[in-house]
This record gives C-alpha cells, sequence and structure tokens, in this order.
C-alpha cells in the first residue's frame, strides 16, 4: 500500500507543475546520488548496512501511519489537518518542509516545523498544551513524529530553502549561526567543535561537517530512522541530544533558539536536495 | 573552584533571568515585545540565550550554582567563539587568560594507577544536564578523552578530532617536564593551543583523577605505551 504511494507520487508532481525547487525523488536515489559524487566522504559513506537498507528503511511506514494521522478528523474540534498551513497555503505538503523555518503573518514569527505542526494541532484541532498529541514529541509511536515523517517526506529530493527573505527570518539565520559558533556550558564545547571538519570522529561515529552542503544535507535530513535507537528521530531530537552532549542548558522546543538553530542548520545546506526520510546510524 | 565564578560577575550585560517556569515547552518567542531584528546577531544570539525562555534554567548543574552561570561565557569561551583558528592578537591574549586560570600542583607530579585513568578516559559520564541528568552522587565524572584521541589502537572505537596519543609516553618518556606539561594541558589546553576544541578539566575532574589519566599516558606499563 505504501510503495504505491510512492509511485503515485511523482506522477502528482509533475501534473500539478508545482514551483518548488527541484521534483520529488525517492531518498534512496537522492542518497545515491550524494554518495556517487562524493566518493570520497567517510561520513556518507560511513555505513554501508544502513545504505543497503535505504529501500527499506522503516521510517517509511512511520510516514504511512503519518498520512492516515493527517487525513483523520481528530481532536475536540474533530478536524483534520488540511487546512494547516506550512507556509506554501492550506494544505500544501510538496516542498513545504524544506523551505521551514519561514516566517508566518498569523501569528507575527518565524516558526520551524514542528512548531508550526503543533500550532495547527492546537489551532486547528482544539489539543491542549498538555494532550499527548502535542506534547508527547519523541518516538515512532508518537503522532508528532508519525505526522513530521509523512510531511517531511512530501519534500525529498528537493533543494533545501529556508525562507530568507523577510528580516526577522534573516535575523534568526544570522542569530543560529552566532549560535552554532557560541563555546560554553560545562566544557566550552560549541556545535563546531564536533562539525568544523571532515572525516574526524567522536569514537566510531564520523561527523557531518557543516561547511560541506552535501555532507549537511544528510545532517539536517531529519526525520530519520535512527538504527541505534530503533525509532524515527526529528530535528529537534538531534538539537537536543547534541545539547545535551555539549554540556549547555537543555534547550526548549518550539522557542526561539531551537529555531534559529534550524534556521542556520537549514541555510548551511541550502541547494541541496534533502533526503526524507533519511536512516542514520 | 568551578572556573566561571571569577568571570561570571563580568558578562552581566544579558543577565537579566527569565523567570523558571519549570515548562519543559518554550512559552513560544518573545518578538511580540521586542524587535528582534534592531539588534546585531551577537546580541540577538545573548537575548536568545538568556532572555528567550528557550533553556531550562530551572535545573539545577552539578558543580553547583545556576543554569545561567553555567551558560554565561568567561573571557577564554568568548575569544574562542569563532569560525576556524584565532588571529594572532586573539590567540596571545587566550594563552595570556589560560596561563593565569591555570594553578600549578605544588612540588613533584606523581602519577596514579594507569588502569584507574583508563576506566576515565573511556568514561563519558559527567556533568549532562536536561532529559537526563548525571547523578554525581552515584556515579563520578569521566574525562570523556576517547571521545577524541586514540590511546589504544587495540582497544574499542576512540575519535580522531583531537591527536593521537598512541604510545605518548613510550616517546616522550616520564619526566617531571614531560609530567608538568601534560598536567598544563589536561587542565587547560589553551596555554599551548588557544582557542582548542578541548574542555578544560581544571575543576571538572580532581587531582587524584588527573592523576590516574596522567599514568594511563605516561606509566610505561600503560597499554598506551606498549
Amino acid at each position: 500500500m505504501f510503495k504505491k504511494a510512492l509511485l503515485a507520487l511523482p506522477v502528482a508532481m509533475a501534473v500539478g507543475g508545482a514551483a518548488q525547487a527541484g521534483e520529488w525523488q525517492d531518498p534512496a536515489d537522492v542518497l545515491n546520488n550524494l554518495l556517487e559524487a562524493n566518493p570520497d566522504s567517510a561520513y556518507l559513506h560511513q555505513s554501508e548496512m544502513n545504505i543497503m537498507m535505504m529501500p527499506d528503511n522503516p521510517a517509511l511506514w512511520v510516514a504511512d501511519d503519518g498520512e492516515e494521522l493527517f487525513y483523520q478528523e481528530r481532536g475536540p474540534n474533530n478536524a483534520s489537518l488540511e487546512s494547516c498551513d506550512f507556509g506554501k497555503g492550506p494544505g500544501v505538503l510538496d516542498g513545504a518542509y524544506v523551505e521551514l523555518p519561514r516566517y508566518f503573518e498569523d501569528v507575527g514569527k518565524v516558526m520551524d516545523f514542528e512548531q508550526r505542526l503543533v500550532h495547527c494541532m492546537k489551532e486547528i484541532q482544539g489539543f491542549d498544551e498538555d494532550d499527548a498529541a502535542v506534547a508527547q514529541r519523541h518516538g515512532s509511536g508518537s503522532d508528532i513524529m508519525q505526522l513530521t515523517t509523512y510531511i517531511a517526506m512530501q519534500s525529498s529530493g528537493m533543494e533545501w530553502q529556508p525562507q530568507n527573505d523577510h528580516p526577522e527570518e534573516q535575523a534568526l539565520i544570522a542569530a543560529g549561526e552566532k549560535l552554532f559558533f557560541r563555546r560554553g556550558g560545562a566544557q566550552d564545547f560549541n556545535c563546531a567543535a564536533c562539525h568544523g571538519q571532515s572525516g574526524k570522529r567522536i569514537r566510531a561515529s564520523v561527523l557531518p561537517q557543516m561547511r560541506n552542503s552535501q555532507e549537511w544535507t544528510k545532517a539536517v535530513s531529519w526525520p530519520a530512522q535512527r538504527a541505534g535507537h530503533d525509532n524515527v528521530r526529528s530535528q529537534n531530537h538531534r538539537i537536543r541530544g547534541c545539547v545535551w552532549q555539549m554540556r549547555h542548558a537543555a534547550i526548549k522546543p518550539d522557542s526561539m533558539a531551537n529555531t534559529a538553530l534550524i534556521a542556520f542548520w537549514n541555510d548551511a545546506a541550502r541547494g541541496e536536495p534533502a533526503i526524507l526520510p533519511d536512516l542514520k546510524r | 573552584m568551578f572556573k566561571k565564578n571569577t568571570v561570571a560577575a563580568g558578562v552581566a550585560a544579558f543577565a537579566t533571568i527569565a523567570l523558571a517556569t519549570g515548562c519543559a515547552v518554550a512559552e513560544g518567542n518573545k518578538s511580540d515585545d521586542v524587535d528582534i531584528t534592531a539588534m546585531s546577531a551577537d546580541e540577538l544570539a545573548e537575548y536568545m540565550i538568556f532572555e528567550s525562555d528557550s533553556f531550562r534554567y530551572d535545573q539545577v548543574p552539578q558543580e553547583g550554582g545556576t543554569m545561567e552561570e553555567r551558560m554565561t561565557q568567561d573571557e577564554i569561551q568568548a575569544a574562542c567563539s569563532i569560525e576556524g583558528d584565532p588571529d594572532g592578537e586573539t590567540a596571545g591574549r587566550v594563552v595570556a587568560l589560560a596561563r593565569e586560570q591555570y594553578e600549578a600542583p605544588e612540588g613533584d607530579i606523581e602519577l596514579g594507577d594507569w588502569q584507574r585513568g583508563e576506566e576515565l578516559a573511556f568514561s563519558g559520564y559527567g556533568y549532562r544536564i536536561g532529559h537526563r541528568i548525571d547523578d554525581h552522587s552515584t556515579r563520578e565524572a569521566g574525562g570523556n578523552c576517547v571521545n577524541c584521541h586514540v590511546f589504544d589502537e587495540d582497544g574499542p572505537a576512540q575519535g580522531t578530532i583531537g591527536p593521537s596519543l598512541v604510545n605518548y609516553g613510550a616517546t616522550r618518556g616520564d619526566s617531571q617536564a614531560i609530567r608538568e606539561y601534560v598536567h598544563q594541558v589536561i587542565n587547560n589546553p589553551h596555554q599551548y593551543f588557544p582557542c582548542a576544541e578541548m574542555p578544560r578539566f581544571q575543576g571538572l575532574l580532581s587531582e587524584e583523577q588527573i592523576s590516574h589519566i596522567m599514568a594511563y599516558m605516561l606509566d610505561p606499563e600503560s597499554p598506551v605505551n606498549n
């Protein structure tokens, strides 16, 4: 059933004549093209097993569950998410994920994907802050991760284009870059301590370099099945883990600093195709 | 003494502390109240750290004090918040600051137990906070050295961000001069490598723990040297 959806998507895109940068591509093909273009990247080539598993990525089943959730009438308002505007108009998902974060007129601020999804689930479906549907942010079984995986997948193969026309979008990208290099916490770390050089390892893990955009597009291509966690993980989950390892104060989802980091991350992958969903170690 | 206490007072510019709400999700960014486009990128980053309700400042750091204090930069952290290597002026200033901060041990430096040092070099425990909190009362903090350095090619996977330390003692000997140098680098690497990625372990590990890690590097019996 899911495989059918996979084949139908590119056809729908072609007919629709969408305006986003690049056409939908199977995430396994996106990765293969990156591998062929970067034969010497130790980061991209580090796990033969994961590369081999891409066509059977368990995240594809999570996307399938997310599709069902997206169209289902749910919450106190008994509404589907079809009227949610992720920036390209109500219900438009094709290419929406790779253009986030962006400034939203209706809230007067820049939002990243997860923040926008939660906003819609509250405003349209009527979920409360404490309802599990929006409070449970992590794990393949969570509504948030299932919806995230489905919606993100509609941007697979398209270029990262986080919006940068609005002054607040520009401000967040610039401040996000400062945060990336800001050393602090109990052990003096910044993000660049691990992502400043290419081909280096933390223990067994080869690290992506932020300025190498073809490594970085894989690095920021979440949601991804995290093989070692046996769960689909989000950009927010990656940020939370890095901040924890860096011995900084815990960062909150839906916060300005979190959105700024994501805006800068996605900006550093600008113009490169997204692998959605990806499979990581 | 934890290294921040001496300098925290000097960096109070943005330390108007948001009320700790105990809430795990941000109330939303505060762009309604303040024009974020009127700030420089540096100002906005500091605003985000301390005043935008982006961090969980209700938690208590293992070293004592507050999480705001942990997130407040000292002069070395501020000077090294750059992309790439520091310029000559910055490097010189960072070396001078690091020498000021460094506390030399009194008398000769004795090596500890290399086996304890090996455990500490491989332990990544300590000082993490957030969704899981490292509890120093049940388990001591480690040095996390193998995240970035290879010590023992026969051991489990070790990282490569820092230089390999294989045969460190075997090639350099174990004189007091070498011990003094290693002690200086572990406690405050910026004395020799300004803006190095490596943490300053002065105050994070005890003198005894550092003597064990030094034994792991320098003891002729250690697998590092065999």
